[in-house]
């Protein structure tokens, strides 16, 4: 690794160019506001937001490192500090929810412009740390950088279209879709789109193959796993689940589960509103549920497993040095360990190993009693219960089966966060720890 | 109301076809009446002499290789004298007076008819379609034969009746009565004599070829499955002898080559020399000997051994498992990785799992 001052001389070009983009961006935006919105206020700040960016950029490419635009150091101190799962996925889901109890608020195109620019310049002074572009630039990350701003793109532009028509059905207007429902055809209106879409994203999977080649490391050994050992990015948030369960139950049944639900999601769904237009208000449940199992517990650990796992899977803050010597104390324990010895002050049941087998099931079951209870519990008895108290209406209009099935998903999709805070708060392992037949939860 | 507008793009290349037929037609064109159904509708010139043109596009818009291939065997003939074929240069619109030709001399040459089709017989499609239809096997394509009447029937009904689908390969007959006229059914038997000789032993050379390539695959493939390779280093393997261990120390040399750690520690107050299996219990990726830290640490998701190979952090959810180790007769330490121990259920005790030092 090089020194600070000849990395910021490597990245000031980039930077360089970066802020010039903003600008330009910014410059097309005022041009635009002015010329076909004609908000001439408005225009205005955007074209001084231009201006600042192309200042950025002249500071970035002076040729001196020390005045290329960054983040203080001690404020990338106190972000490493405040950073770990915990705040990371805290710190998510809170801003899941106030972009979702102020959507009305975020739909507006102005204040996503200026969330958006806000974005990207934090995200161009960050770069001027050498810890931060390292991962961020690596070439396996690009693809995640994109897909932040693009899965924030989507998202938005969805509950704009949710917001608008929920304002439409509240004054008994229809939605949108329902009233500019002309047909296209499909040839050639939508095959010559796709046409041209497969022409510029062909030209722009080219261009960026030759830009930023795929790293190749060295022959795979089966002795030797690279540190850290990181799965496609695509599957990092597996590989995150992993940290947490048993290979069966994340690698396996968790997955499997997810594609089971997805498919008997149809089926499941008895909400007549919102087939073939955007509404939050009208299925907010299936809203809800749907945007936290993928926002959350899929994209989310795909940032975390990329930018801030590092050397051994411990966890790093988006500036700290990936070193592979970071102490980080942990100690977890199983649930029957936490009750017998920690709890009752026991030794844990045990039985010689010569014993008959129904004294060794026997054993294995009253030692893993604490755990099997509390599953149970989780399994079997929260669904009746819950029946009767929070989902009342649901279950009356799903019916047992569709009722059974959605809540089993439900519970099983919530075992994941469920089992992430016991993990960070009690250090606990497995609920249920039976080794001796591979079956841990 | 699309349709007013817009023009597919058959019906695009049907336009320039018929207009460009339309210029290069030969007079005989005019008893070939215009398709009902073509999509030339629009066509810029609906003169009586264009309907020839018409029958290709119907026939779906783009020349086939049957009618790329007829145009210019036609075109030879043309060169070489044959007063049939029409003088037509551009691929596209020739089919069409390629067929022209055919069609009149059925009717209007009887004569040319009884020799007709021996030479037809060569195009697969002209015999499918006279042995469907069996009618005389005139100088008909495979799209004609099925609705064709008879051999003196109007030529406005063979034109008009070809389903789109079959009116591609219109083409061939113009070739055989000029064939025929100059040189008779003998020459013609010889010729395919000849070819069949000539396919005959291309079909002996391919089926040999693919024998003998198939036989070589076969040798090949079974000597694939007993590679000329030693997969793996012996399971059974000295490491030295045990003054090489001191107590405490986590031997990692062994680990590129076998696989296995060799340590000397004190497990449950018994200080033992043994053999632990470098595969993570959780999910098996090789972890890390941290001398700082004295763990084993899994960089796939950050499972922790303690020295003793007993997990403690992370997900995995047993111990490291332990090889088998002995003194060997001449004093070193032998691994046999043969025989696996695994803690969780008490194989440890084994004796065969460690030394005592």
């Amino acid at each position: 690794m090089h020194s600070n001052g000849l990395f910021l001389k490597d990245v000031a070009g980039f930077l360089g160019s970066y802020y010039a983009g903003l600008a330009i961006m910014n410059a097309i935006a005022a041009f635009f506001i002015w010329r076909r919105k004609n908000r001439i206020g408005e225009a205005g700040f955007w074209a001084s937001v231009a201006a600042a960016m192309l200042v950025l950029a002249s500071l970035a490419m002076s040729g001196s490192a020390s005045s290329v635009p960054h983040l203080p150091e001690s404020l990338r101190k106190l972000v490493n500090t405040l950073s770990g799962p915990v705040n990371y996925t805290a710190g998510t889901t809170a801003l899941f929810a106030i972009a979702f109890v102020f959507r009305k608020f975020f739909v507006k195109p102005m204040v996503a412009w200026t969330v958006f620019n806000a974005a990207l310049l934090l995200m161009g002074l960050a770069m001027a740390d050498e810890n931060f572009a390292s991962i961020v630039m690596k070439p396996d990350n690009v693809p995640i950088v994109g897909l932040v701003f693009l899965l924030a793109f989507f998202t938005w532009v969805a509950t704009k279209q949710a917001v608008e028509n929920d304002e439409r059905i509240a004054q008994g207007l229809p939605p949108l879709e329902k009233e500019n429902d002309e047909k296209v055809l499909v040839w050639p209106d939508l095959v010559y789109t796709e046409l041209i879409c497969m022409v510029a994203v062909s030209a722009f999977l080219l261009a960026w193959a030759l830009l930023l080649p795929a790293p190749l490391e060295e022959p795979a050994s089966s002795v030797k796993t690279p540190n850290p050992s990181k799965a496609p990015w695509y599957f990092l948030g597996l590989q995150e689940m992993l940290v947490y369960f048993d290979p069966w139950y994340a690698g396996v049944a968790l997955p499997s589960m997810v594609v089971f639900g997805l498919m008997a999601m149809p089926y499941l769904d008895f909400n007549k509103k919102g087939n073939g237009y955007y509404s939050i208000n009208e299925r907010k449940f299936a809203y809800l549920t749907w945007q936290f199992g993928f926002l959350e517990l899929w994209i989310m650990l795909i940032i975390l497993g990329t930018f801030l796992r590092g050397p051994n899977w411990n966890f790093f803050g988006p500036f700290e040095f990936w070193s592979p010597y970071k102490v980080e104390v942990l100690n977890n324990v199983d649930l029957p360990q936490m009750f017998w010895v920690n709890l009752l002050n026991r030794p844990l049941p045990r039985v010689a190993a010569d014993a008959p087998w129904y004294a060794q099931i026997g054993t294995i079951l009253l030692r893993e009693a604490p755990g099997l209870v509390v599953m149970a519990a989780y399994l079997f008895l929260l669904p009746p219960l819950l029946a009767v108290t929070v989902f009342r209406k649901y279950f009356a209009k799903m019916g047992l089966i569709r009722y059974l099935v959605m809540i089993n998903l439900m519970l099983l999709m919530l075992s994941l966060p469920l089992k992430m805070v016991l993990r960070w708060t009690l250090n606990l392992k497995y609920l249920i720890s039976i080794p001796e037949f591979s079956l841990n939860f | 109301m699309a349709e007013n507008k817009k023009m597919s793009t058959a019906e695009i290349l049907a336009a320039a076809r018929a207009a460009k037929a339309a210029k290069t037609e030969p007079p005989a064109a005019v008893d070939v009446a215009p398709a009902a159904d073509t999509p030339a509708a629009e066509a810029p010139k609906p003169a009586p002499s264009k309907p020839i043109a018409k029958p290709a596009p119907a026939a779906g818009g783009r020349p086939s290789v049957a009618e790329i291939m007829a145009l210019a065997r036609a075109k030879k003939e043309a060169e070489q004298g044959g007063g049939a074929a029409a003088p037509v240069e551009k691929p596209v619109p020739k089919p069409a007076p390629a067929k022209a030709p055919t069609l009149k001399a059925d009717g209007d040459k009887p004569a040319a008819k009884s020799a007709a089709p021996k030479v037809l017989a060569r195009d697969t499609a002209s015999i499918l379609a006279a042995a469907r239809t069996g009618a005389k096997p005139g100088p008909v394509s495979k799209a004609d034969a099925p609705t064709r009447p008879a051999p003196v029937a109007e030529v406005a009904t063979v034109v008009k009746a070809p389903p789109a689908k079959l009116a591609a390969a219109p083409t061939l007959p113009s070739k055989p009565i000029k064939t025929v006229a100059k040189k008779g059914a003998d020459a013609e038997a010889d010729r395919r004599g000849f070819l069949e000789m000539v396919l005959g032993s291309f079909m002996a050379t391919g089926f040999t070829a693919l024998s003998m390539t198939g036989g070589l695959f076969g040798l090949g493939l079974a000597r694939f499955m007993f590679p000329n390779v030693l997969a793996e280093p012996p399971s059974r393997f000295k490491v030295g002898f045990r003054e090489g261990f001191p107590a405490g120390k986590v031997e990692t040399k062994y680990v590129a080559q076998y696989g296995v750690w060799v340590v000397n520690s004190d497990v449950g107050g018994l200080q033992q020399i043994y053999a632990l299996k470098t595969v993570c219990t959780h999910l098996g990726c090789t972890p890390n000997w941290l001398e700082a830290e004295q763990k084993f640490k899994c960089p796939c998701h950050g499972s922790g051994f303690y020295k003793d190979g007993v997990n403690f952090e992370g997900p995995a959810p047993r111990p490291l498992e332990r090889y088998a180790i002995r003194i060997s007769d001449d004093g070193q330490l032998e691994v046999d990785k043969g025989r696996t121990f695994h803690e969780e259920i008490g194989q440890w005790a084994d004796p065969d799992s460690y030394i005592t030092v």
